[in-house]
């Protein structure tokens, strides 16, 4: 139990934190159904007028419609390869272990713009520079540690006498891996693939490098228009990554559990 | 009387028996000892792309540009090592990415330490699950938007302004400067603290804090000598990926920065988007992964992997 004067500290602290963090979702969501020109407070007003402008906004939709893509790409690819790598990282004991870790590490020890910068060359020899699929693929690399992550701590927790079981009553490898492995890890799998999933459609600054003025995806889109200046067209927009990002929480929610994030490995 | 029907396999048992075949057929089972190695393959390909990209930058860094006809040498020379070196520009820059990093370490750390006690010790249920929203709903929306939310908050033209103005107060300016950009890391790599904290803490059990506790210890004491060492690897990893997180970011100082607080990431990004000398911009990349290696290398050996470690402990 925490005492009185804990309760109070800890508390005061917290709520800052939760102020900080909420502060600029509740802004763009209000700023996005003002009715007035510019951001004003009082708020002038609602309306859906910031709404109908974006409906009507062609290179929006695109960048949107495009991120959407880059994001399956990235969950397409990197949901296998990090499920295998989450399993065999968590069941099987490697020689040279340590360095395998330290390696399957790199994307988030090498800082971002050093992988965006080095992806972009190395795509940029292949001619690959201007479609999608090399950002959604640069999405799975960078990102790939958070899926190994999550599925190796749900196999850590899979009991091997059960795969022995299995195989004991006959199961073959393949069965055993489909109806015991499988299913045991997939808590880990489905909060895997969401964040990479989610990651993906946020990724800006590798989307920044890796995208020309055809192929920009809605970050990268936001952040040019914010350069010029402020409107409320660009918090309706904003509206669209907050409705996803909520989606995303409730079906963590109701598929896993959030509480899965405070569990102890 | 009819005759029974010969027994048919089902088509999962079938399909099931192919499968096997073929494993069988592809990777036999005296091959098991290597499964390990199968399994992670594709992950240690796809991670070979930054390796890939790293040797490109480095190749890169050797060539100088030349200014006459915009092209990259043929040779390689440390001639952009060396202009990185002579700069004024790049020392201060890195000098204000480092300051800006550890202060946003510490004070990341600072708020997100509460944040995940409180978070992992509360008894209502009902708070635990508002807490998590409230960390996810921003790290999912992403620092874009967030950067912008603070824009239409903070900015020149932003609701404080008008509201201050309101009461007849000056219009100030919030952001564009050092303490917004911090502001804005520390904002932007909260929830990540406390998601690499949170499993340390639940890791503690809570008799020992009541021991501390009835054997005297008031709770400053408890969190400072039970709590706190126990917490050590989650307070590592939360340390070490807001640091590194933080020295490398871009999108706060190009956003709340205003051009004027360029952090090593923007500095970067101008060699190849502005200058378009690659060369100088590549080396600067290498010397920026090199250096956050090294304080990644530093860490681990000292104090392990913590909360970074991925599967299996040792």
């Amino acid at each position: 139990m925490m005492s009185g004067s804990q309760r109070f500290w800890f508390w005061a602290v917290v709520w800052v934190s939760v102020i900080t963090l909420s502060a600029p979702t509740l802004v763009v969501l209000g700023a996005s159904f003002t009715a007035g020109n510019i951001i004003a407070f009082p708020p002038e007003g609602l309306s859906l007028r910031w709404y109908e402008k974006i409906v009507l906004a062609r290179e929006l939709q695109q960048a949107f419609l495009r991120s959407l893509i880059v994001s399956v790409i990235c969950t397409v690819i990197s949901v296998p390869v990090g499920t295998l790598a989450g399993i065999a990282m968590a069941r099987f004991t490697f020689r040279f272990g340590n360095a395998i870790q330290m390696y399957l590490l790199l994307p988030f020890t090498i800082p971002l713009i050093g992988s965006g910068i080095g992806l972009m060359m190395l795509f940029g020899q292949l001619g690959a520079l201007g479609s999608l699929w090399p950002v959604g693929l640069a999405c799975a690399v960078i990102n790939l540690p958070f899926i190994i992550w999550s599925v190796a701590s749900s196999a850590a927790l899979l009991d091997p006498d059960l795969e022995h079981a299995a195989a004991n009553c006959g199961a073959g490898r393949v069965q055993t891996f489909l109806y015991v492995t499988l299913p045991a890890v997939m808590p880990g799998v489905i909060t895997g693939s969401l964040l990479m999933f989610i990651l993906a459609m946020n990724e800006f600054l590798v989307s920044l490098l890796l995208t020309d003025a055809r192929t920009v995806t809605l970050p990268v889109q936001i952040y040019n228009s914010i350069r010029s200046i402020i409107t409320p067209d660009l918090a309706a927009v904003s509206v669209v990554f907050i409705v996803i990002a909520g989606a995303a929480i409730a079906l963590l929610d109701r598929l896993v559990g959030l509480e899965i994030f405070l569990k102890s490995k | 009387m009819s005759t029974p029907k010969p027994f048919r396999y089902p088509l999962r048992w079938r399909a099931m028996d192919f499968l096997e075949g073929a494993a069988d057929r592809l990777w036999p089972s005296k091959l098991s000892r290597f499964t390990g190695w199968l399994f992670i393959a594709p992950a240690l390909i796809l991670v070979a792309s930054l390796a890939a990209g790293l040797v490109e930058i480095a190749d890169n860094s050797f060539r100088k540009l030349d200014v006459e006809t915009f092209r990259m040498s043929d040779d390689y020379s440390l001639d952009n090592y060396r202009t990185a070196f002579a700069s004024d520009v790049y020392l201060n820059v890195a000098l204000r990415s480092l300051g800006g990093a550890l202060l946003t370490t510490v004070l990341t750390l600072l708020l997100a330490f509460p944040y995940a006690y409180v978070m992992v010790r509360t008894r209502s249920a009902a708070a635990r699950k508002a807490l998590l929203i409230c960390l996810f709903l921003p790290f999912f929306i992403g620092q874009v938007v967030r950067a912008y939310g603070w824009l239409i908050i903070l900015g020149n033209d932003g609701i404080v302004n008008h509201a201050i103005s309101v009461l007849g107060i000056e219009p100030q300016r919030f952001l564009f400067n050092f303490p917004a950009v911090v502001f804005g890391l520390v904002q932007y790599m909260l929830p990540f603290a406390v998601l690499m904290l949170a499993p340390a803490l639940t890791a503690i059990p809570e008799e020992t804090e009541t021991a501390a506790k009835s054997l005297g210890a008031n709770w400053p004491r408890a969190m400072w000598h039970v709590v706190l060492p126990m917490a050590k690897p989650g307070l590592i990893g939360a340390g070490l990926v807001v640091l590194t997180l933080a020295l490398t970011d871009f999108a706060m100082p190009a956003m709340l920065g205003g051009g004027s607080q360029d952090f090593i990431a923007n500095a970067i990004y101008d060699q190849f988007f502005r200058t378009s000398d690659a060369g100088l911009g590549a080396a600067l990349t290498l010397l920026l992964v090199m250096a956050g290696t090294f304080l990644v290398g530093v860490v681990l050996s000292l104090f392990g992997a913590g909360t970074l470690a991925i599967g299996r402990r040792t």
